[in-house]
């Protein structure tokens, strides 16, 4: 009863908590697709350098724990660059970092899936590369990427709880400060499990329903 | 569609990173927010406790802001040091090693480190140091660096596990993982009431002071909280603050 | 500015990296292998059998076996890490960190190899089982023999891909208290304050693990492949 009670008392402390781990997946989600769309070009359409430079920034970034990640730049290279960003800036743009890597390979995928025919057409229309393939390839990529990104949006959902380590608060962290005042653990952990449960599954259905507004009747891939 | 995705993605990030630059006159206190009865957070969420309002009324005297920033304990001093807060009024002890890097303000409290156990335990201080017993202590404290370094003087032969805060060492006291937990003697006091638990003592650690932590370079700030707290200290309000929050002075 | 020597010494190097950092992180490492390879293997052990009861079992068990996998893929791992460390000994359960760790890891990464499995068992022409059935298999033998062999060679780049994730999520353990590679690295940058050196390290261990598991795991697709067996036969 006891445990119901600290359970009902926090809950709006909770979901303040949601709207703080929204905010830092959306934006680490936008920050990932801006930076992982022109380094899956680059790394399809780009020449060897930019080639190596784009495996090498995922290979670092899908290599190393995110946790170690947030300690490394939080404390560390953000301090470095004269970068001095709140925990909640921090978090989200490491995590944004790593979606990056993740988010490129997903769209490297989709890329390559299409028939390369289609550019060398464009190009033939009198296209650009570059206009060929934004206004070809990628309107056409990026749908195709929508089953991967949603994926992408429940890895990173679940990655953020461990923004608390470096003071976020967002739902994890407030969980951990609820329960050093009350003592009842277990009840507010369960709680932040279906926060989080709920989260994911809002934003898949979200995914699924972009994926089908986006459909072009008729298109069908493979 | 595109242009509404793009607007929302501006406005989120730039949501996301509007919090960088604060007005002059505020002070970020960096805050364990796992630390009752000095620093929590209450039912409403808000920051507590007796540093917390210790450092309002401070605030309020001595005309500036304050904003009170939950961190993690382990990293307060970075975050100190990086900027990220401007001062740390959350139950620190004054240390040789913390005062390396850090200016602390006069010492406005005094606090022993005892061990605590489960309630009816049959377990000694002197069991715990030399038993081959399992003792919990909160990372980056002063119990812990003092622990690890007295057990190999000492040939004391309890086993160290570090926790994230107190309040999870002491959860595992009672779930009989571990024997007994190191901490401060206020926050244990604090366990007590809330949980089946006893303080078994002292363990030998000497007293320590609690003291605000500010950056070396901020000398202003520095006097201007030890103003403050010289003022605190005289004034009839702490003694309420110290009613209020279960403290026993010692 | 947070600690950073302006040049990194020789006296620096061999002081705090080869005498306090290199020692502490590799008594971590250790922790760390000892984590992953029960992991590894019982959670890959555990999704092969959840992926079948999801695919071929009676509607009660894979109901059962799919609201497992959803539940688990749905929640964090430290959550779920603090809820089997802290919260069940309310019940009466207790295990040790190390424990707590590989059952959590375990639990957790079986949710996502049945995943794949189960894509790797669907993809598997039903005729098979009614052939096998046909040559006297019963249902049972025909799944361990004939058709588990196939679609875990299907499903094998992402259970590899899991593999990875396993690595890097172990880090998680020094929240329930294991001290493994992560938490050393914590120990010694809260007391020396030198986050950058030293998580830049621990990084670089990470990176090793990761890059000789993907080989490791090119290799061994490699080795079972099947010529003709390929990705078509959808």
């Amino acid at each position: 009863m006891e445990s119901l009670i600290a359970v009902w008392e926090a809950f709006p402390y909770l979901l303040q908590g949601a709207v703080v781990t929204i905010i830092a997946v959306v934006g680490a989600m936008g920050l990932g697709l801006l930076i992982g769309v022109p380094m899956a070009v680059g790394q399809v359409y780009g020449n060897r350098p930019v080639r190596f430079l784009v495996g090498l920034y995922v290979w670092f970034f899908r290599g190393i724990p995110v946790l170690v990640l947030l300690f490394l730049f939080y404390f560390g290279l953000f301090s470095l660059m004269g970068l001095n960003l709140n925990a909640l800036a921090a978090a989200t743009l490491v995590l944004g970092l790593t979606s990056a890597a993740y988010q490129s390979q997903i769209f490297r995928g989709s890329i390559q899936s299409l028939s390369q025919g289609q550019l060398k057409a464009a190009k033939a229309l009198g296209m650009s590369d570059f206009m060929g393939i934004r206004t070809i390839i990628l309107p056409q990529a990026l749908r195709l990427s929508i089953p991967g990104w949603s994926n992408e949006y429940s890895i990173i959902l679940k990655d953020s709880a461990l923004a608390f380590v470096l003071g976020t608060s967002e739902i994890m962290a407030r969980t951990h400060f609820v329960a050093s005042r009350t003592y009842q653990h277990l009840p507010l952990y369960i709680t932040a499990g279906i926060l989080y449960f709920i989260l994911t599954w809002a934003g898949m259905r979200a995914l699924r329903g972009l994926e089908r507004k986006t459909r072009i009747p008729g298109y069908s891939h493979g | 569609m595109k242009k509404t995705l793009c607007f929302m993605l501006t406005l989120v990030l730039s949501l996301v990173f509007c919090g960088i630059s604060a007005a002059e006159t505020e002070y970020i206190n960096g805050i364990d927010a796992n630390f009752p009865p000095f620093a929590y957070v209450d039912k409403s969420g808000k920051p507590s406790g007796f540093d917390v309002d210790s450092a309002d009324w401070i605030a309020e005297k001595m005309g500036f802001k304050v904003k009170h920033q939950p961190v993690d304990w382990d990293g307060i001093i970075p975050n100190l040091i990086a900027k990220k807060i401007d001062f740390i009024a959350s139950g620190m002890s004054i240390t040789p090693e913390r005062a390396e890097k850090v200016d602390f303000t006069i010492p406005y409290w005094t606090i022993k480190q005892v061990f605590v156990a489960k309630k009816g335990a049959d377990v000694t201080v002197d069991d715990i140091l030399t038993g081959n017993k399992t003792l919990g202590v909160q990372q980056g404290t002063s119990e812990a660096d003092w622990l690890k370094e007295n057990a190999e003087k000492n040939d004391w032969n309890f086993k160290l596990r570090y926790y994230n805060s107190a309040p999870l060492a002491v959860e595992d006291v009672l779930n009989g993982r571990i024997d007994a937990a190191a901490m401060d003697d206020a926050p244990a006091e604090d366990a007590v009431q809330k949980k089946p638990v006893k303080i078994l003592g002292t363990f030998g650690m000497k007293e320590e002071r609690f003291g605000y932590a500010v950056r070396k370079e901020d000398t202003d700030l520095l006097r201007t909280l030890n103003k403050g707290l010289e003022m605190l200290m005289a004034d009839p309000y702490w003694d309420e603050l110290i009613a209020k929050y279960n403290l026993k002075e010692k | 500015m947070p600690e950073f020597p302006a040049v990194w010494t020789a006296s620096f190097l061999s002081d705090f990296l080869a005498d306090q950092l290199i020692p502490a992180l590799n008594r971590g490492l250790w922790v760390t292998l000892a984590l992953i390879f029960p992991s590894a293997t019982l959670g890959m052990l555990l999704g092969i059998v959840i992926g079948s009861f999801r695919t071929f079992g009676p509607k009660p068990i894979r109901k059962l076996a799919d609201g497992y996998a959803v539940i688990i893929r749905g929640t964090p791992l430290v959550i779920q890490l603090f809820i089997l460390y802290f919260g069940l000994p309310n019940l009466g359960i207790y295990f040790e960190p190390y424990t707590a760790a590989v059952i959590g890891f375990t639990l957790c990464s079986s949710a996502y190899h049945s995943e794949y499995i189960r894509g790797g068992l669907m993809s598997i022409k039903r005729g098979q089982m009614l052939a096998a059935q046909a040559l006297g298999f019963s249902r049972i033998k025909a799944l361990v023999w004939i058709i588990i062999p196939q679609a875990v060679r299907r499903a094998l780049p992402g259970c590899g891909n899991e593999l990875v994730y396993l690595i890097k999520y172990s880090s998680l353990a020094y929240i329930v208290t294991c001290i493994e590679l992560t938490g050393e690295g914590k120990v010694i940058a809260s007391r020396t304050f030198r986050f950058t050196e030293v998580f830049l390290v621990v990084g670089l261990y990470y990176l090793a693990l990761v890059t000789v598991a993907s080989y490791g795991l090119h290799t061994l697709e490699q080795k079972l492949y099947i010529p003709g067996f390929g990705r078509g036969d959808r």
